[in-house]
């Protein structure tokens, strides 16, 4: 029992026979998950297969028909809650809404709840640094709805870690992003991580930086259909069971340890 | 202008407006940006259901307006969570249903006839001082919400998903943003009208964007917009016969023109793309 709770205790997440139902569908059925402290975890699985329904159930957005979720040994409820931050999938925003960047984060920001009332350089004195080693302020004047799918992405990261949470979920965190921005985004991911020595959860369905990422690996396709390390899983038979019959993975190199997946057989 | 101010039923149409214009300004840009003026066009409608019931009872028409227009916003919440109806379908089917329930009524009543038309497009005689002292109340209820819960609401605009995660009750906030805006609105049918109420809540917010570049730009200006539309519009009601929901609408709309402008002066429109 005391070996039960030590494993416990040293979860950031732990997911328990979770089953989802959508309507007449069962979408997930029986997950279990767990996420040590200061790992990075990814989920992958093809569309369709429960990724992001999973992840909003961790949000708390979904209900479960069955199942447990604790985070950081507690059940799921706000006051968990705001020890996660949360990067959603490209948001759909109306450009009419002229949100600019400093506003946006100063919404979450406590201190700056009433930011409508504050002068533009004192939000900027308390903004300053959320994002170590990544400059906002040439973003902060842009509306929020204007800005490019990484610049977008950088801002939500810098937005998701204001109160400093200790477990970060992304859901597939560059759709939409070109190629050199989602390598930079996945670097900014990594030493994020390393410093904050956050636990992280990444949905993807992006073998090639799930491979260079995390260390721990789930397939997913409604059920778990294989775990391990990244290597263990990206073996074809494995993901093969979670993605069909189809699937054909290879990696070639661009260069020192970038390995690349054109995804075409998901 | 001074015989004007000497009028009671201009000073409480021109107090009504002063609470009530600037209010459906700033409530304007989340209604845009939710896209929700289907939804106040709705509730507009749908209280002139409540309006033949209040002539039919000889009573003050003002509390079967709110009382109407508040279960009509409901009904769209429910019917939107408890059936797989589209949203839109289910405006659509209670602003006819409610509306043609009210063209029922007036049609059984003799001698108001003549009133439907001060509903249906304002007048600025039919402000009473109850009407004046509820808008107060509600002008009094936005403004606390605002000022609290303005960062909440920008966030569930932007995302429900991240205002959930950043630990607002969504639902809540939710309902309290669509009470509060079906109160204004039902309050602004006297000035404006069941016909064009919604525009106070559309085209401050079109203004203020034109020349705006964030979300406090926006505010001030939608709400500077709409205070300058309702009293202007009330007064030129007043001064050139006027009905007073048209004459505050084609303020607004002049003002838009200028934001126009000021906008193409600042950016060019890019040439067109095409040939």
């Amino acid at each position: 029992m005391a070996s039960i709770r030590f494993h416990r205790e040293g979860l950031a997440l732990e997911v328990r026979g979770l089953r989802v139902s959508l309507g007449e569908t069962e979408v997930l059925r029986g997950i279990d998950l767990h996420v040590p402290k200061g790992r990075i975890v990814a989920v992958i699985g093809p569309n369709g297969s429960g990724k992001t329904t999973l992840l909003r159930c961790l949000l708390g957005l979904q209900k479960p028909s069955a199942g447990e979720i604790r985070i950081f040994g507690q059940p799921l409820g706000p006051k968990v809650l705001g020890r996660v931050g949360y990067v959603p999938q490209r948001l759909a925003l109306d450009r009419s809404f002229l949100l600019s960047v400093r506003e946006f984060l100063a919404l979450r920001l406590r201190e700056t709840r009433h930011w409508i009332w504050w002068r533009r350089s004192t939000l900027d004195l308390h903004l300053r640094g959320l994002l170590p080693g990544h400059d906002l302020g040439p973003l902060l004047d842009r509306p929020v709805a204007g800005l490019s799918g990484g610049q977008l992405q950088r801002v939500l990261v810098a937005f998701s870690l204001i109160g400093s949470p200790e477990l970060l979920l992304l859901d597939e965190p560059t759709a939409g992003v070109d190629a050199p921005g989602e390598q930079s985004f996945y670097e900014l991911i990594a030493s994020v991580h390393r410093e904050r020595q956050l636990s992280v959860v990444l949905v993807s369905h992006d073998l090639s930086m799930v491979y260079r990422h995390a260390c721990r690996v789930y397939a997913l396709n409604g059920v778990i259909c294989c775990e391990g390390t990244p290597e263990e899983v990206m073996n074809a038979d494995s993901l093969r069971q979670a993605y069909g019959m189809h699937f054909t993975p290879y990696h070639h190199d661009h260069g020192p340890g970038h390995h690349h997946h054109p995804g075409g057989g998901c | 202008m001074e015989s004007m101010l000497t009028e009671p039923y201009m000073q409480r149409a021109l107090l009504i407006a002063v609470l009530l214009a600037p209010l459906c300004g700033v409530l304007g840009v989340f209604v845009t940006a939710r896209r929700m003026s289907f939804f106040s066009e709705t509730v507009a409608h749908g209280s002139l259901a409540g309006v033949a019931i209040g002539l039919a009872l000889g009573i003050d028409t003002s509390w079967p307006i709110l009382g109407v227009s508040l279960v009509v916003a409901l009904l769209v919440l429910w019917l939107r969570e408890n059936t797989d109806l589209l949203t839109d379908t289910i405006m659509a089917l209670l602003m006819s249903g409610f509306m043609a329930a009210g063209v029922v009524g007036f049609s059984k009543l003799r001698g108001f006839r003549g009133e439907l038309h001060r509903y249906l497009f304002g007048d600025i005689l039919s402000v009473g001082w109850p009407d004046v002292a509820l808008a107060g109340v509600v002008c009094g209820f936005v403004l606390v919400f605002l000022v609290g819960r303005l960062s909440p609401m920008a966030l569930m605009t932007l995302s429900e998903d991240l205002a959930h995660v950043s630990g607002t009750s969504v639902r809540r906030l939710n309902l309290v943003f669509v009470v509060l805006l079906t109160l204004t609105v039902a309050l602004s049918i006297r000035l404006l009208g069941i016909i064009l109420v919604t525009s106070l809540l559309v085209i401050p917010p079109a203004t203020a964007r034109n020349v705006a570049s964030t979300l406090r730009q926006e505010l001030l200006l939608s709400l500077v917009c709409g205070l300058l539309s309702g009293i202007l519009g009330v007064v030129a009601s007043y001064q050139f016969d006027l009905p007073c929901g048209p004459a505050i609408v084609l303020t607004a709309v002049g003002l838009f023109l200028v934001s126009l402008g000021a906008r193409f002066l600042r950016r060019p429109p890019r040439p067109s793309a095409r040939p």
